[in-house]
C-alpha cells in the first residue's frame, strides 16, 4: 500500500460505508438511467476490480434486464405476468445496486480492517465489539446449522413425511442446540477475550493502518458527482416541471 | 471500557444479534416471493421470540436491548438494506428497553410487550418496499387499467401498513410468550437460563 | 513468582477448591492433573484472573503474582503477565483471520505498531507458522488453531503461560508439536502451568506434577517420582504410551461376515476427497479409523452415513445392497459435538423420538442397559458429556441402526470416562452392531478396538487386525 502507487484495488471500509449511504438514496426516487447511471456503476466498479468479475457481470446483466423489462416489455403485458414483471423490475432497478454494494461490503472486508478503520473514526467500543463478534460468529452458526441438519437427517427428519407432519418441531430442534451453543460461546469467548486484554481502557493500536488511497478518493468523487446529478435532477426542477 | 457495559455484555449482544440476523435472513428469503414479502415482519416476529427471551435472561441493565437494535440496524445497512433500518430498529429497541426498565428487567409481561415492540424494527427493511408502492401502482395501472389497481391497492396502502404493524406486534407478543414457555421447557431444565 | 495462599473457591454450593497452597517458581513447567471436575480448571482461573474478574463465587485466600495480589489487579493488567490457552479452539478466537488473531492481544494492550510488527515476525519464526498467516481460521485444522492460539499469547510476551486442556482436540502429531511449543517457552525461561488429561506428550517437558483430588492438592511430585507411579491407579491417562498393550487381539465373531464398501469415491469442489474402490471390513467389530488431519476420515464417515447427497457408493452386507438412502437408515454417527444431535426435553423422549412406533417398554429397556434409566426425565443438555454420548447411543439403538460411527468420542475425557466409552462400545458389539471409531486416542484403541483402518490422502492405505507395532509406529512417531 506504499503511497497508493500500486494498482491493487483496495478500498477502505469507511469508503464502502459512505458509498452505501449514497447509493441508499436511490431507493427513494425513480430516475432515468442517465441520471442514476453513475451510481448504478459504482458497485460494478468495486466488484469488477476486486476479483468478483463474475458477480459484477451478473449484476449488470440483471440490471439491464430489469431496465429493459421496465421500458419495453411492461407496456405490452397484462395480467399476472405483468404483476410479476413489475415486482421484479422495479425491485431490481432500485434495490439491486444497494444489495450488491452490501454484498461487496460484507464479502470483501476483513474484520481486522473493519475494526481498524472504525476505531480510527472513533466509533465507540460498544458498537465495534458486537459487530466484530457478529463477523466472527456467523461462520460458526453456519457450521452448526449444517451439523444439526445432518443429525436430523440421521434420525429421519430430512425431506420426509415424518418432518412435514410437525414443522414447528423442526424449528424447535434447530433452535435449542443453536441457542445452547450461543450461550456457551458467549461465555467462553468473553472469558478468552478478557484474558487477552480486551477490557483495557487504553486506545487500541493496529497492525493494519486504515488509510485512504487513490481508489478511495476516485470512488468517493465519482459517487459524489453521481449523487450531485441525482439530487439536481430532483431538486433542480426537472421533476417540478 | 466504559462503565456502562462490560466486555461480556457486548459479546452477548453480538452473539444474540447473529442468531436474530440468521433467523431474519433465512426466513427473509421467503420475502423475495412477492406476496410473502408483506408477511416478512410477521414471520420475523414469529421466530425471534425464543432467542429474544433467552437474550433477556442475560440482560440486567438499561441499554443492552437498544444496543442490539442499533447493531441489527447497522448490519441491515451494511448488507444493503439502506440506512432506514438503523433509525427504525434503534427506535423500536429503545422503546422496548424503556418498557423493560419499567418492569425492572424481571417482569414477564413487560418482556413480552418489549419483544412485540422490538420486532417492529424489522419494518425498517420493509419501508423501502412501501415507498416503491406508487411506482408499482402506476406501472400496473398503465398496463392493466385502474380497475385492477383498485383491487390490489388496498394491500399496498398505508392503512395496510398500520394493520400489518398491529398484527406484527400481536404475533411478536405471542411468540415471546411461546419463547417463555420454551425457556421453561428447555433452557431452565438444562440449567442455562 | 506465583503464590497461592490458602485459596478456596465455590461457584455455587459445592466447593471446587479447598485450601490450596502452591508456590510456583519462575521457569517451572507444571502439570496439573486429576479426574474431571477435580478443580484443575478452577485453579487455572485463579492464575489468569478470570476468578474474580469473570466467574462469580465464594472466594477465600489470595493469589500473588510477584507479591502483588491478583484480585486487586484489573484483568487487562494481568494479561500482560499471564497468557491463557483454552480447551475449545472454536470459542477462544475473536478474529476470523489468523494474522489479526496473533496480534489481537498486543493491539488490546496498546503496543506500538512497529513493535507489533517485530513481535509478529518473532512468533511466526519461533513457531514456524509462516504458511498459516492470513488464513481463515475456520479453514485450518484443530492443531493449527491451537498453534495460532499459542502464537497469539506469545506475542504479548507474558512471563507465565496457563493452559487449560489445550490438547483435547489434537491428534498425536499435533500433540507432539505442542510439546515443542512448550519446550520453546521453557527454553526462554517462561513459567508454564498446564492442566491436562492427556499426558503422553508431556513426559519430557514437565518438571513438576500437581495431583488434585476433590479440590485439594493431594500430591506434589517431581517428574522423576511421577514417572515411577502407576498412573491408572491414580485415575490418570497413560504417561508412556509404550507401556500399553492391546486388549482385543482376537475378533469378536469368528465367522467370515464382512462389510463390503464399493465405490467410495467423493469429490469436494472437483478435488477428490475420498477414493476407495473396494474394501472388506469384518462385521460386528469395533474398528478404529486413524490418520492425520485431512486424510479423509470425516468425509468417509459422512459418506458412510449417507449424508453426502451426490455420493454414489454402496455398502454390501448380509446380502443386502445399501445405497445412500438405505445407509441413512442403517447408520448413525455420534458426533464430536453431541449437543447437535439431542433435540428433546427429556432422555426418554429422545429415545422415543427415534422409534418408528413409540414403545415405552423397549425404550426403558435400552436406557437400563446403558445405565441411563435414573436420568430418564432429565433434560439431555443438563447431563455430563459422557451421559450425553450415551443418550445419543440410546437413540441410535432405538432406531435399529446397525452401523455406528463415533467421531472422536474420547477427546478431552479422563481415564474413568474413557473406560466408560470403551464399555459402551463393547455393549454395542454384543447387540450385533458394527462400530467405527474415528480417533486419535491410542489408549482407547488399545482398550476396545480389534481392527484398524488407516487413512491417508482420501485412501485406505492399511486395513488390518489390531497390531501394536504398527499402531505404535503411527502414534509414537
Amino acid at each position: 500500500m506504499e503511497l497508493g502507487l500500486d494498482n491493487q484495488f483496495k478500498i477502505d471500509p469507511r469508503t464502502k460505508i459512505i458509498l452505501l449511504v449514497i447509493i441508499s438514496f436511490m431507493v427513494f426516487n425513480e430516475a432515468p438511467l442517465y441520471v442514476s447511471g453513475i451510481l448504478v456503476l459504482v458497485p460494478f466498479i468495486c466488484l469488477f476490480f476486486s476479483d468478483y468479475k463474475k458477480a459484477a457481470i451478473i449484476y449488470i446483466f440483471l440490471y439491464v434486464i430489469a431496465r429493459y423489462i421496465q421500458i419495453y416489455l411492461l407496456p405490452n403485458t397484462t395480467g399476472i405476468v405483468s404483476i410479476l414483471l413489475v415486482t421484479f423490475s422495479y425491485t431490481a432497478s432500485r434495490m439491486l445496486p444497494i444489495f450488491v454494494m452490501g454484498y461487496y461490503t460484507i464479502t470483501s472486508t476483513k474484520v481486522s480492517e473493519f475494526i481498524a478503520s472504525m476505531e480510527k473514526s472513533n466509533v465507540p467500543k460498544e458498537i465495534i465489539i458486537p459487530i466484530s463478534v457478529i463477523f466472527r460468529y456467523i461462520p460458526s452458526v453456519y457450521e452448526e446449522i449444517k451439523s444439526i441438519t445432518n443429525a436430523m437427517k440421521m434420525r429421519g427428519f430430512g425431506f420426509t413425511t415424518k418432518s412435514l407432519k410437525s414443522p414447528l418441531k423442526l424449528i424447535e430442534f434447530y433452535m435449542v442446540p443453536i441457542l445452547i451453543s450461543a450461550v456457551k460461546t458467549s461465555d467462553e469467548l468473553s472469558a478468552a477475550s478478557l484474558t487477552r486484554g480486551l477490557s483495557n481502557p487504553e486506545k487500541r493500536t493496529h497492525l493494519i493502518d486504515a488509510e485512504f488511497n487513490k481508489w478511495d478518493y476516485i470512488l468517493l468523487i465519482v459517487s459524489i458527482i453521481g449523487l450531485g446529478i441525482y439530487s439536481y435532477y430532483f431538486i433542480g426542477g426537472v421533476v417540478l416541471a | 471500557m466504559s462503565e456502562r457495559f462490560a466486555v461480556k455484555d457486548l459479546i452477548t449482544v453480538g452473539i444474540f444479534s447473529v442468531i436474530m440476523i440468521v433467523l431474519i435472513f433465512a426466513f427473509g428469503m421467503l420475502g423475495y416471493i412477492p406476496i410473502l414479502m408483506i408477511g416478512l415482519p410477521i414471520i420475523a416476529a414469529l421466530i425471534c421470540g425464543i432467542p429474544f427471551m433467552l437474550f433477556l435472561t442475560r440482560v440486567n441493565k438499561f441499554g443492552m436491548v437498544t444496543l442490539m437494535g442499533l447493531i441489527l440496524g447497522i448490519v441491515m445497512f451494511l448488507s444493503g438494506h439502506t440506512w432506514i433500518p438503523i433509525v427504525v430498529f434503534t427506535l423500536c429497541a429503545l422503546i422496548a428497553d424503556i418498557i423493560l426498565k419499567m418492569g425492572d428487567y424481571s417482569s414477564v409481561k413487560n418482556s413480552i410487550i418489549a419483544h412485540g415492540v422490538f420486532i417492529l424494527g424489522v419494518f425498517g427493511n420493509m419501508l423501502p418496499f412501501f415507498i416503491l408502492r406508487d411506482y408499482f401502482l402506476g406501472a400496473i395501472a398503465e398496463s392493466m387499467g385502474n380497475d385492477y389497481v383498485n383491487v390490489i391497492s388496498p394491500f399496498l396502502t398505508y392503512e395496510c401498513l398500520i394493520v400489518l404493524v398491529i398484527l406484527t406486534f400481536i404475533v411478536g407478543c405471542i411468540s415471546a410468550y411461546v419463547g417463555k414457555l420454551v425457556l421453561k421447557k428447555h433452557f431452565e431444565k438444562a440449567g442455562i437460563a | 513468582m506465583l503464590n497461592m495462599d490458602n485459596v478456596s473457591f465455590s461457584y455455587a454450593e459445592d466447593e471446587n477448591l479447598a485450601d490450596v497452597n502452591l508456590n510456583i517458581k519462575k521457569g517451572e513447567v507444571i502439570l496439573l492433573c486429576g479426574e474431571s471436575g477435580c478443580g484443575k480448571t478452577t485453579l487455572t482461573r485463579f492464575l489468569n484472573g478470570l476468578i474474580p474478574n469473570f466467574f462469580d463465587g465464594k472466594r477465600q485466600g489470595e493469589v500473588y503474582l510477584d507479591n502483588k495480589a491478583i484480585s486487586e489487579m484489573p484483568i487487562y493488567e494481568i494479561s500482560k503477565y499471564v497468557g491463557s490457552v483454552f480447551q475449545n479452539p472454536k470459542t477462544q478466537f475473536f478474529n476470523v483471520d489468523t494474522t489479526s488473531e496473533i496480534t489481537f492481544g498486543c493491539e488490546n494492550l496498546a503496543v506500538e505498531k512497529s513493535e507489533i510488527e517485530t513481535r509478529l515476525e518473532k512468533v511466526v519464526n519461533d513457531f514456524k507458522i509462516t504458511h498459516l498467516l492470513d488464513k481463515n481460521i475456520f479453514k485450518i485444522s484443530g492443531g493449527e488453531k491451537q498453534k495460532i492460539a499459542c502464537a497469539s499469547i506469545s506475542a504479548v510476551f507474558p512471563e507465565i503461560f496457563v493452559l487449560d486442556e489445550p490438547s483435547s482436540n489434537l491428534d498425536s502429531k499435533s500433540s507432539w508439536e505442542f510439546e515443542q511449543i512448550i519446550k520453546k517457552w521453557k527454553s526462554q525461561g517462561k513459567t508454564v502451568i498446564i492442566a491436562e488429561h492427556k499426558l503422553f506428550f508431556l513426559k519430557d517437558v514437565v518438571d513438576r506434577v500437581i495431583f488434585i483430588k476433590n479440590g485439594k492438592i493431594t500430591y506434589d511430585w517431581h517428574i522423576s517420582e511421577f514417572k515411577k507411579l502407576n498412573h491408572r491407579d491414580l485415575g490418570l491417562r497413560q504417561l508412556d504410551l509404550d507401556n500399553l498393550t492391546a486388549k482385543r487381539t482376537d475378533y469378536y465373531s469368528n465367522n467370515d461376515d464382512f462389510l463390503e464398501l464399493k465405490n467410495f469415491n467423493f469429490k469436494y469442489k472437483k478435488v477428490p476427497a475420498l477414493d476407495i474402490n473396494n474394501v472388506k471390513i469384518p462385521k460386528n467389530e469395533i474398528i478404529a479409523i486413524i490418520g492425520k488431519n485431512g486424510a479423509g476420515k470425516s468425509t468417509f464417515a459422512n459418506c458412510l452415513c449417507g449424508l453426502k447427497r451426490s455420493f454414489k457408493g454402496e455398502v454390501i452386507f448380509d446380502n443386502q445392497r445399501l445405497k445412500r438412502k438405505d445407509m441413512l437408515k442403517k447408520t448413525y454417527m455420534v458426533m464430536q459435538d453431541v449437543n447437535h444431535q439431542l433435540f428433546t426435553e427429556s432422555v426418554l423422549d429422545e429415545v422415543l423420538l427415534s422409534m418408528d412406533e413409540e414403545n415405552m417398554d423397549l425404550a426403558e429397556n435400552i436406557l437400563i442397559n446403558l445405565n441411563l434409566i435414573h436420568l430418564k426425565d432429565k433434560h439431555p443438555m443438563a447431563l455430563s458429556g459422557g451421559e450425553k454420548q450415551r443418550v445419543a447411543i440410546a437413540s441410535a439403538i432405538a432406531s435399529k441402526k446397525e452401523i455406528l460411527i463415533f467421531d472422536e468420542p474420547t477427546s478431552g475425557l479422563d481415564l474413568k470416562n474413557m473406560m466408560k466409552v470403551s464399555e459402551n462400545l463393547i455393549h454395542l458389539q454384543k447387540l450385533g452392531i458394527t462400530s467405527f471409531i474415528i480417533t486419535h486416542d491410542f489408549e482407547l484403541i488399545m482398550e476396545a478396538c480389534s481392527h484398524v483402518l488407516h487413512f491417508e490422502d482420501g485412501k485406505i492405505i492399511d486395513n488390518y487386525k489390531v497390531d501394536e507395532e504398527k499402531l505404535k509406529k503411527f502414534f509414537l512417531e
